[in-house]
């Protein structure tokens, strides 16, 4: 019972980077209906910006708060210079072209960079806290606290403040958004300013555990993927929640189910993906009916 | 006509090659409701649509000297222009009061924007106890409230109405034209009303323009509309 | 989704462009001149494609064997770009995972030969019926809901592959790959190697351009063409969305699957790691960049794969990435039908010119 536990907690870890992910496309995806293929890559590419900051001599945690306001202003910059052209476009367009930016990101973090891995400094201190028989890392813990922190963060700016109320009502009717003065332009902007900040923490999250290198966020957007799915595109709770799960149901599926293994695990969001589809196509939290054909 | 607060002239718009308005000329005075009548497909929506900024125009547009024509709508909002839309364009997914707080969005005077919640829901009591509701519940009749009701957020120096009886029940729509006349009266808010129901809308207007074609072709004082055999024997159902 | 209307509002150009060269520009002074423009407008799709024909019949005999062996992949593309164009360009859904059902193709025709020894010819209907069928299995739940499942489920197919691939080492080799005898030419060909295979991969492709082209041409084309260019539209006129959107994309699974299956016999090797979901994507990058919806675009996206990457990782390993990227973006803003709408777009200008001239 206690492994089973214990692997339940690495799962909870692993998916709380999932969740982050799944966080940032969840946000495009409510603002703008766009799933944004690349958002793996411009989390990698924010990682290395980390990277850069921290190669530079700077502590982690002074090169976080950075690379997220660099990250802000990129998500903005791309709205505005890749996306805009294509508004309203119809979806197969606007989704080819986030595959083309997911090419050119990844190429140019390597033109950059070079395809060699980079280590990347771990922000948690080594050591685990142990507690009834269960042991949980300082960096598992540490993914739980940042992702929780976003969590509330996001929830604060939605609920509780202008911006987040305009950007709901962008989410919710753009027309009638501009009907009573949102600048819905700057408002879609912002939201891929903030889909990029919060992609990059999962990025930021995910180096120390693997290693950099530019296709590290690969795998990685599957699972997130599997996560939006799962929580409902449309819905930020459901994409954490979806994230959890799938994280957990990845774990547990390569630690119980032989036949899985660690090297077939990523079958897993293959799987949670299909069932969904199959099951419940909006997702346990999406409100949204999905397009049936 | 100097003394006007809004005035149209020679106004085009429409929708890529279709053009709807072929020269709208229109004059509105400080305080005035205007009410604008027609058939079907005159273009009545598009012209409000083309005060609000919805769709292109090439014309004149001023409110109070202020040049209007050009502007997108959240430039028109912060200007004091509320629009209720035809189909009234609630914010399902929020509450009732997310919504009216949306309608003051422009606006920084938190104080004023706490009196004017207040005033809004004293206006219609049925919104005040619906404030935590998900606006996607409310009735049509009620959702037509909160939309006449995020527009008064806004503190409107002009209020655009579309068809606010469309789809309700005749009780509710006098109920809702009490309102509106009221809040021109203590506010003293210009408005101008689309209306297919030509009875309510002379009732409640100081002055009225049939729209035909995408051209104004009858003006008037509302009592003389109401008196005008043409107009009564095309939008009123009856014979003088 | 709403169609991409205006990706694939051009594309057909390529068939169109038989009716936009009718004659029309026949005045009275045009002599003889003006027979042959005519003759020559008239049939230029035909033409064309002969004139091509006889090109590629050529060259092998012209060039160094490695670039008989580039040309030879270059019609393997050709083939799975074919398929995807099916897809994209002409059903309007979107696969990130092409490559999977490629690979599904070369493994499926290296396992045949490796453990059977079965004829290299032989291989290929199998490889692609299976690929077929793995299109329809995994259609279905994806592709009776919104455009976007189909790209996400197709990734994550694509992600998959590569493990699965390693794990069942006893049949596919593992990381190793299975290493295989190419097809040998028959005596009385005359021809090498290179060339052989060349003349197998130029029949594969223009059995399968055939049979594309009946396809598209059949109440299938239409049908699909329905759906694209306006989902909803079609359904009311008794489209029967999921049924025709879930056999576009098993056909299209068969095409990659057939292109898979030459791969093999041209390559004589199959690996894992040369069907990641990098080939998934370059495959959705050529098909863009040739051109959405019209039957020149496979070809020209083929071109695009073989010799882009080639030239341009001279300049930097990250080069043909940074190409490939910039490009698709490029292509969708300002020519939604890419290489081949250019193309068309260039010989209608000239057929302007000439009948004026």
């Amino acid at each position: 019972m206690a492994g089973f536990l214990q692997q339940v907690i690495e799962g909870l870890g692993a998916g709380a980077i999932y969740a982050s992910l799944a966080l940032a496309l969840v946000l495009i995806h409510r603002f703008t209906g766009i799933v944004n293929f690349a958002q793996g890559e411009l989390a990698m590419f924010s990682t290395y910006v980390a990277w850069q900051f921290t190669a530079a001599g700077l502590p982690f945690w002074a090169a976080l708060p950075l690379t997220l306001a660099v990250s802000f202003a990129g998500g903005m910059l791309i709205e505005r210079v890749v996306i805009r052209p294509v508004e309203g476009a119809p979806e197969l367009t606007v989704v080819i072209v986030t595959v083309g930016l997911f090419i050119f990101v990844n190429a140019a973090a390597g033109w950059i960079w070079s395809f060699l891995i980079k280590d990347f400094p771990n922000p948690f201190p080594v050591g685990a806290v142990e507690a009834g028989g269960l042991t949980v890392s300082h960096s598992t813990l540490g993914v739980l606290a940042v992702v929780g922190a976003v969590m509330g963060l996001l929830y604060l700016l939605f609920r509780h403040t202008k911006v987040g109320l305009g950007m709901r009502a962008v989410a919710a009717d753009p027309v009638s958004a501009r009907l009573v003065g949102v600048r819905v332009g700057r408002t879609l902007a912002l939201g891929w300013g903030l889909a990029a900040t919060v992609g990059a923490v999962s990025g930021v999250l995910v180096a120390p555990l693997l290693f950099l290198e530019p296709n590290m966020m690969g795998g990685v957007l599957i699972y997130a993927f599997a996560a939006a799915t799962l929580g409902g595109f449309d819905s930020p709770g459901g994409a954490v929640v979806g994230g959890l799960v799938v994280g957990v149901a990845e774990t547990l599926a390569g630690a119980y189910v032989g036949f899985v293994g660690s090297d077939l695990k990523v079958g897993v969001p293959l799987a949670v993906i299909l069932c969904v589809l199959l099951l419940r196509p909006q997702g346990l939290f999406g409100r949204a009916a999905v397009e049936r054909a | 006509m100097s003394g006007d607060f809004l005035t149209v002239t020679d106004l085009h718009a429409g929708y890529g090659d279709a053009r709807v308005l072929h020269g709208v000329d229109l004059a509105v005075g400080r305080g005035e409701i205007c009410a604008i009548l027609g058939p079907n497909g005159a273009g009545k929506t598009t012209l409000l649509r083309a005060l609000s900024g919805m769709v292109r125009v090439r014309g004149g547009v001023r409110l109070d000297g202020t040049a209007l024509a050009g502007r997108p709508p959240d430039a028109l909002a912060r200007l004091g222009v509320a629009h209720v839309p035809e189909g009234r364009g609630t914010f399902t997914p929020l509450t009732v009061e997310e919504n009216l707080r949306l309608g003051a969005f422009t606006r920084r005077d938190r104080d004023g924007i706490e009196a004017d919640l207040e005033r809004v829901c004293a206006y219609f009591p049925v919104l005040r106890a619906r404030l935590g509701q998900v606006a996607g519940s409310l009735s049509g009749g009620e959702q037509q409230m909160l939309a006449i009701g995020r527009a008064l957020m806004l503190r409107p120096r002009l209020l655009l109405l579309d068809e606010p009886s469309l789809g309700l029940a005749p009780l509710v729509t006098a109920e809702l034209f009490r309102i509106v006349r009221t809040v021109n009266e203590q506010e003293r808010t210009t408005v101008v009303v689309v209306e297919q129901n030509a009875h309510l809308a002379l009732d409640v207007a100081h002055r009225a323009h049939v729209l035909e074609s995408g051209r104004i072709v009858l003006s008037g004082s509302a009592a003389r509309l109401r008196a005008d055999e043409q107009v009564a024997r095309s939008y009123l159902g009856y014979r003088v | 989704m709403s169609g991409p209307a205006e990706t694939a509002g051009e594309p057909m150009t390529a068939e169109k462009s038989e009716t936009v060269g009718k004659p029309v520009a026949a005045g009275p002074a045009a002599g003889r001149r003006g027979a042959l423009v005519r003759a020559v407008t008239a049939h230029r799709g035909r033409l064309a494609v002969a004139a091509l024909l006889a090109v590629a019949c050529y060259l092998p005999f012209q060039l160094v064997p490695f670039h008989v062996f580039q040309l030879t992949m270059v019609l393997v593309y050709a083939v799975a770009l074919l398929g995807l164009n099916l897809l994209v360009g002409h059903a309007g859904q979107i696969s990130l995972g092409h490559g999977a059902f490629f690979a599904v193709g070369a493994y499926g025709t290296a396992i045949m030969i490796d453990r059977w020894d079965a004829p290299h010819l032989a291989t290929l209907p199998v490889a692609a019926a299976a690929a077929f069928a793995l299109g329809l299995a995994f259609g279905l739940p994806a592709v009776r809901l919104h455009g976007l499942y189909l790209a996400l489920v197709t990734l994550a197919i694509a992600v998959f592959l590569v493990p699965l691939l390693k794990r069942f080492e006893s049949v596919t080799g593992g990381s190793m790959g299975l290493t295989l005898g190419k097809p040998a030419p028959p005596a009385w060909t005359g021809l090498a190697e290179d060339q052989w295979l060349y003349f197998l991969a130029l029949a594969v492709a223009v059995v399968t351009f055939l049979l594309a082209r009946g396809l598209l041409r059949s109440r299938v084309g239409r049908a699909l063409h329905a759906v694209r260019d306006d989902e909803a539209a079609a359904e009311v006129m008794g489209v029967r969305l999921s049924f025709h959107k879930t056999l576009a994309f098993a056909w299209s699974a068969m095409f990659a699957g057939a292109a898979g299956s030459v791969y093999t016999w041209v390559i004589g090797f199959v690996s894992p790691d040369s069907f990641s979901v990098t080939l998934s994507i370059t495959l959705l990058a050529g098909i863009v960049v040739g051109g959405l919806g019209s039957l020149a675009g496979p070809l020209l996206g083929g071109l695009f794969v073989m010799f882009v990457p080639s030239i341009s990782q001279d300049v930097n390993e990250a080069a043909p990435g940074v190409v490939f990227g910039l490009l698709i973006i490029a292509v969708m803003y300002v020519a939604p039908a890419g290489l081949a709408g250019l193309a068309a777009r260039l010989a209608r200008s000239t057929m302007r010119i000439l009948r004026k001239g």
